[in-house]
This record gives C-alpha cells, structure tokens and sequence, in this order.
C-alpha cells in the first residue's frame, strides 16, 4: 500500500470523528442566529440565544425541572414496565414455539396501531394521571422490546445449545447461560429502539391530556405564542432523550465486550 | 463389550407423505482408545450418525449403547465438536473451556486450573484472556477442543472438524491432533469426508456408502505410531490412500447421481 492510501485508510482520532458530528449542528445553529438576528425569519423561529437564555432562566427558577421529573416518571415508569413484559414475554415466545404461535397474531395486528389512540380510552379507565400516560408508554415500549427479544431468542445458534446440553446443561442453565446472553445484543437494540418511542409516546400524552410535563409545557407556550417556552421544553426533551441513548449503549458496549469485538461503531 | 456399541441403526427424515430412509440398519462398535473415522459422500448421513449418537437427533430403530448404557438425549459422556466451533463469543477463552465444568458443578480453582492444563495442551495458554472474535479459525478450533476434553467424556464426537479451516491450516491441525491424541488416548469418532485427515489420524477407517447409509467397507490403518507428519509420503500410506478411495469412488459418483 502507498503512503497516501494508507493515510486515507487510517481511522480518524476520537477527536476528529466527534468534531466531524459536530459542524452539522454547530453550522445550522450559527445560521439560525444570523438570520433571527437580521430579522429575515418568522417570529416562531427564535434566536438560539435567546432559547438559551430562557432555558437557563427557567432551570434557575426550577420551573423546567419540575416539567422535567413529571415527564420522566412517565416516560421511564412506562419504559421499565412494558422494557420488562416485552423481554419477558419475547425470550419465552423466542424459545417456545406455542407461546409464539399465541401472541402472533394479536401482537402482529396491533404493532402498526399507533398507541396513542388509545389515551381516551385508559382515561376512561384510570383517570387522567400519571397512570393512564404510563400505560400508553408501557404499550409503546412493549412492541419493539418484544419483538427483537422474539428474534433474539429464536435465532440463537443451534450449535450454542447444543454444545451446552452436550455438557449436561439443563433447560435453566440453557436459557440463562447461553439464549439470554445470545440474545442479549437484539434484546438491547429493542430497548434503544424502546427508549426513543417512551419519549415521543410520553410527549404526544402530555400534548394531548395534561396539566403538567414536558409535552404540556410545549402546547401552552405554543398556544400563548411564548416560542421561546416552546425551545425550551424541547430542548430538554432532546437532552434528556440523548443522554439516556447514551447510557444504554455504554452498557451495551459494557456487556458485550466479547460479542462487540470487530463491530466498533456498530451500534444499533 | 466394546466401549460404543451400534447395532441396526435406522434414522428415516420425513417431510409430509415423502420418508427418505438416511441411514439403513448401521452397526458399529468401538473399542476403548480406539480412533475411528468415518468417510463417506455428502448427504450420506454421516454427520446424522454422530448428532444422533450425541443424543441431538432421535433414531427410528437399533440400538447405541455407550458402555453398555443405551443413549438417551445429549450428555457429558461424549463430547462433541463442531465444524463451526459453537464457542461463545460473550467468553472469554479460558471462560469457554471452563464452561463445561462449571456446568458439572466444580468449584471454581479446579475448573480454571484443569482449563489451563487443556488450554496449555492445544498451545493456547498466551490467548486465555482473549475473546473468541481475536482468534484465527484454527485457534477457535483448538479452544473448542479444550473444551471438549476439560469434561473428560468417555468418547469424542468430531463432526469434520477441520472442514472450515484452509488446507494448510487443516493439515497443522491434523498433526497436532494426532500429537495431542497420542498424550490423552481418548475414544474418537470422527466424521469427515477428507480421505487424507482419515488415514492419517485414524486407527480404522468405515467407509459409508451414499444414502441410505450404511457401512460399505472397514479399513484397518496399520500405519505406525506416533504418526509423523512425512507418513503421508510413505508408500504404505499411498496404499490404503487408493483402497479407501477405490471403496469411496463409486458412491461418491452415486451420490453426484442423485443430485442431478
């Protein structure tokens, strides 16, 4: 290999990638504030600074922290919830072929249903609380968490079982020791993929039914014509959804530190 | 008794109304610390054989007794190895070769130390710490073999275990195969369709014919051991080379037949 091809194959520094991911952003944001600033854009577009100064001033008051904690008891509530009955109840249809053959349907035909449709009804049911909000998130987290913890499960290399009952495992050490570690990376991107769809679902709750939360935040400052609210809330939305994508592929790569060998930056 | 008795065994695969008879009344006993290979065309039911005898595939008649106790289901008294390794990439390699131990309830001191010393056996003991995904397919091969033999199985069951691995690398392997059978004298049985890495490492060498399999010819290797390396330039190897290829070449030619 020349020189020059070997400089161009040579992977960036951590440095350089992360600086890379940033001009997009950094380009957009510096555009967004020229143009409020030579008045060229509408009023609904509010400068950057000024978004940031009335986030910073509602975080002093703690108003916005109180809008925050609402929305992430619902959001996370929902998430640990249905995260646990959909891996749950995905790793089982994963290695029993009835269990499977007994949710397909059902599960198959409500996956495309938007789960906020449902919001009067569980109103209806629990009330207009924290509880209905959390059991919308709960059905919204279920179908990605159960469906990759379904493949998972189900697309354990036959060999790994195998080796393991050649041994003397028995069924509990099977699945503990070998499916559930096997199935672990799918079962993780359903959680990140999990993640995402807690927060638009709890944001879309709050939108529509609520006195209080992020997504309540967003509708009166709309409503009220205080745009610069409006950032505000999303802004924290955004936040909070990126450092919790964060932590959950920090313990991924924590966890497959073997299976993760050879895929870097291969997340998802 | 000989250590694996097989007698009249018959498997039949069915899919809807068709049956296709796999393997037709096979019998076969192995002797304590013998090395027994199996050659045959492919699709000949060879590889069937082994995952029935290693208890993953349930037969249709006959009968497999291992020490004189018919086999019923997968266990630890015989050790299977894979062509594709089967070793799990989330352990470490010393936590692979461990497995099996751990899984027989050893405390945890002996089974590390008894994976070393089978770690130290297949020249392994610098890549311990390693991940399966760091080691090369001959290295992955030669862990799955400590793994196998850390469980101490009465007979190992070897399912062309070279038969991802490039020829070279195949070669080495068979060598140290044979050095490493030559320390521990473990029963084998070990299916391929290489007539080479047979004769080579193989004390008897069953010759199967095309489907429905059965046994076609034995041939018994005479060859010295231990077996260096160069034996395979002998003109007593080149012999049984063209015995077992002769008994081979007509079913190998069925076989192409049927796939056509």
């Amino acid at each position: 290999m020349s020189a020059a091809a070997q400089r161009r194959a040579a992977p960036l520094s951590r440095a350089r990638r992360t600086a890379l991911g940033l001009v997009l952003p950094l380009a957009a944001l510096i555009a967004w504030e020229l143009s409020a600033r030579i008045g060229e854009v509408p009023s609904y577009l509010v400068a950057p600074s000024v978004i940031f100064a009335t986030t910073w001033e509602m975080l002093a008051s703690g108003e916005l922290w109180q809008h925050t904690r609402v929305s992430l008891l619902r959001a996370l509530g929902g998430y640990a919830i249905g995260g646990a009955c959909g891996i749950a109840m995905g790793l089982l249809a994963g290695i029993a072929r009835p269990v499977e053959r007994f949710y397909d349907p059902i599960v198959s035909l409500t996956y495309p249903v938007p789960k906020i449709v449902v919001l009067p009804i569980l109103i209806a049911w629990l009330g207009a609380g924290d509880a209905s909000k959390i059991a919308v998130v709960t059905a919204a987290v279920f179908y990605p968490t159960f469906i990759n913890s379904l493949y998972g499960a189900k697309g354990v290399n036959r060999l790994y079982v195998w080796s393991a009952r050649n041994m003397g495992a028995g069924p509990l050490r099977v699945f503990a020791k070998v499916i559930l570690p096997a199935a672990l990376p799918q079962v993780l991107a359903g959680l990140r993929i999990g993640l995402a769809l807690a927060f638009i679902v709890m944001v879309a709750c709050e939108m529509q039914n609520s006195r209080s939360g992020l997504g309540h935040l967003i509708i009166t400052a709309e409503d009220s014509l205080r745009f610069d609210l409006m950032y505000a809330a999303i802004v924290a939305i955004a936040i909070i959804g990126f450092a919790g994508d964060r932590l959950l592929l920090w313990l991924r790569r924590r966890a497959l530190a073997g299976q993760a060998i050879g895929k870097e930056g291969a997340h998802g | 008794m000989a250590l694996l008795e097989v007698r009249e065994l018959d498997k039949v695969f069915r899919r809807g109304a068709r049956a296709v008879q796999a393997i037709d009344r096979f019998s076969l006993s192995v002797e304590e610390g013998e090395f027994v290979a199996i050659v045959g065309p492919s699709g000949c039911g060879k590889s069937t054989f082994l995952h029935m005898l290693g208890g993953f595939e349930p037969h249709d008649g006959g009968t497999m007794l291992l020490n004189g106790a018919p086999v019923r289901g997968p266990g630890p008294d015989r050790g299977m190895l894979f062509q594709e390794f089967a070793l799990y990439p989330w352990r470490s390699v010393i936590g692979n070769v461990a497995w099996g131990l751990e899984v027989q309830g050893k405390p945890k001191a002996e089974r590390i130390a008894a994976a070393e010393r089978y770690l130290k056996l297949v020249g392994l003991s610098a890549f311990r710490d390693a991940y399966p995904a760091e080691l090369s397919g001959g290295m992955k091969q030669r862990v799955a073999l400590a793994r196998v033999l850390a469980f101490e199985p009465r007979i190992l069951l070897m399912d062309e275990p070279f038969g991802a691995l490039d020829a070279q690398t195949r070669e080495l392997m068979q060598e140290e195969l044979n050095a490493i059978w030559q320390q521990t004298r473990n029963t084998v049985l070990f299916v391929t369709h290489d007539i080479d890495e047979a004769i080579y490492l193989a004390d008897r060498v069953v010759v199967f014919t095309a489907r429905p399999g059965r046994i076609k010819d034995e041939i018994r290797i005479g060859l010295e051991r231990p077996r260096r390396a160069d034996v395979r330039k002998s003109a007593e190897y080149m012999a049984y080379r063209n015995r077992v290829w002769d008994s081979l070449r007509d079913e190998v030619l069925k076989a192409r037949e049927e796939f056509k």
